[in-house]
């Protein structure tokens, strides 16, 4: 299955979605598994999933056995979750590591840096080293991986250029919340499962066009013309608001805000799709983070994340603006499921995007496009 | 021996892991030669250092000073 991408990348007055294939069929969904979600700095989870040292979360990455843990020494690691003796999954349920992680299978044990430290009888029975099974050589498969804004990036494949350049200009633009996020906690994360392509999420994340007809309750104080178009090609989009207004508790509290912002930041808040699958929105007071897991080439998981600028803000206030997100992100299931539906009318030609309204909509189907051809020419020459 | 291998069984039973490193131990103690002690000190020992309990060194020790790891 090899489809045509050549539209999508004509300029944005030209240019056609992605074909229907790379939101229908399971063959393209495991090419863009490849292609784009390994390739690249994919989210799988947050710091806060692991916040104690020794916290170790088995995690499954389209079908890649994954372990997040904390080290010993507070160092949040990606390893596969796979002994190198057997192939044995070594954890399977999210648990502390006092010691050691011990396979249930033979026993053989990691370190929480995933240094092999243990072979029991594995040169006969009480004899624990064998001349031809160097530790030094087995640990765990470390993923590569990168912490920013309390998300925990990995490239699966080991091939992508380190994160901080690939998305340089992304950290310069938000340079000023490169700061300590705290997670709000068990009532500050929350997961929908949407009957959609994960582009499609990140499709309608990236525009505002569709503000005011999806989410008509923004329309007093958010009004279409309040926001502005982020499209850095090659790089992210998304969008931004001149707009933002805090959210305030029944006395007049507001949240605190990070430290040390500048002007634009009064009233202004930014929503950024690090490409490929975190959507992220931050502003003067809270930031949050949609990793999208995708599950099956019409199926998506979203895990909601909210952080805040201290560790313990307003319990009551952080339920409120918890409940105001869900509302706002349950809002745009039916148009995330609906576009999912419409891509199996054989006559979609992908659509087209406006000039004015759609290009970080069109930035993201060229990256994708891009990512996909580079992929092709990889495949073709080996 | 069969009386510590009923209590080895229940501890294996109940997941006692802090229990398991003791009853290894004994069995070690008690065995009749240098293979059968560092089997059971070998499990002793994998269960401390799974559990990070404070006798996984001194039984490493052990098998160091025996050549069996």
């Amino acid at each position: 299955m090899t489809t045509d991408v050549s539209g999508v990348m004509r300029p944005v007055a030209t240019a056609n979605g992605l074909p229907n294939d790379h939101y229908v069929d399971e063959r393209v969904f495991l090419e863009e598994r490849d292609a784009v979600l390994y390739k690249n700095w994919s989210g799988i989870a947050v710091t806060a999933d692991v916040p104690e040292n020794g916290d170790a979360k088995p995690i499954e990455f389209l079908g890649m056995p994954l372990l997040l843990i904390r080290d010993k020494d507070g160092d949040v690691r990606v390893f596969q979750n796979t002994c190198r003796h057997r192939g044995m999954i070594l954890v399977s349920e999210p648990k502390k590591i006092e010691g050691a992680i011990r396979c249930p299978y033979h026993s053989w044990c990691y370190s929480t840096k995933g240094e092999l430290v243990a072979t029991p009888h594995v040169g006969g029975p009480g004899m624990n080293t064998h001349k031809d099974m160097p530790r030094s050589e087995l640990g765990l498969y470390e993923v590569p991986s990168y912490i920013w804004l309390g998300v925990v990036y990995i490239n699966a494949s080991g091939t992508a250029a380190p994160f901080e350049e690939v998305h340089a200009e992304l950290l310069e633009r938000w340079k000023e919340f490169d700061l300590p996020l705290y997670h709000g906690g068990e009532d500050s994360k929350f997961e929908l499962e949407v009957n959609t392509n994960w582009k499609l999420a990140v499709e309608n994340y990236c525009e505002s066009y569709h503000l005011p007809w999806v989410h008509p309750g923004l329309n007093s104080y958010s009004r279409l013309e309040d926001h502005y178009n982020i499209e850095e090609y090659g790089r992210y989009s998304g969008q931004g608001t001149l707009v933002y207004r805090q959210l305030t508790g029944q006395d007049g509290e507001t949240f605190p805000d990070f430290a040390n912002l500048s002007d634009k930041w009064d009233t202004g808040g930014e929503y950024i799709t690090v490409y490929p699958n975190v959507l992220l929105g931050v502003q003067r007071d809270h930031a949050f983070a949609i990793i999208l897991e995708p599950k099956a080439v019409d199926k998506t998981l979203e895990h909601v994340h909210l952080f805040y600028a201290e560790p313990k803000v307003d319990e009551a206030l952080r339920a409120k603006n918890a409940t105001q997100w869900k509302t706002v992100f349950i809002e745009d299931i039916f148009v995330v499921e609906g576009m999912q539906k419409g891509r199996y009318g054989r006559g979609f030609d992908g659509g087209r995007f406006s000039p004015a309204m759609d290009g970080p909509t069109h930035c993201f189907h060229d990256w994708v496009a891009n990512q996909i051809t580079s992929h092709r020419q990889q495949m073709a020459a080996e | 021996m069969s009386e510590l291998q009923s209590r080895l069984l229940v501890a294996h039973e109940k997941d006692d892991r802090a229990g398991l490193i003791g009853l290894y131990t004994e069995a070690a103690d008690r065995a009749n030669d240098l293979i059968e002690r560092s089997f059971f000190l070998t499990h002793a020992f994998v269960f401390a250092l799974e559990a990070g309990d404070l006798r996984a060194p001194l039984l490493r020790e052990r098998l160091r000073e025996m050549g069996r790891i």
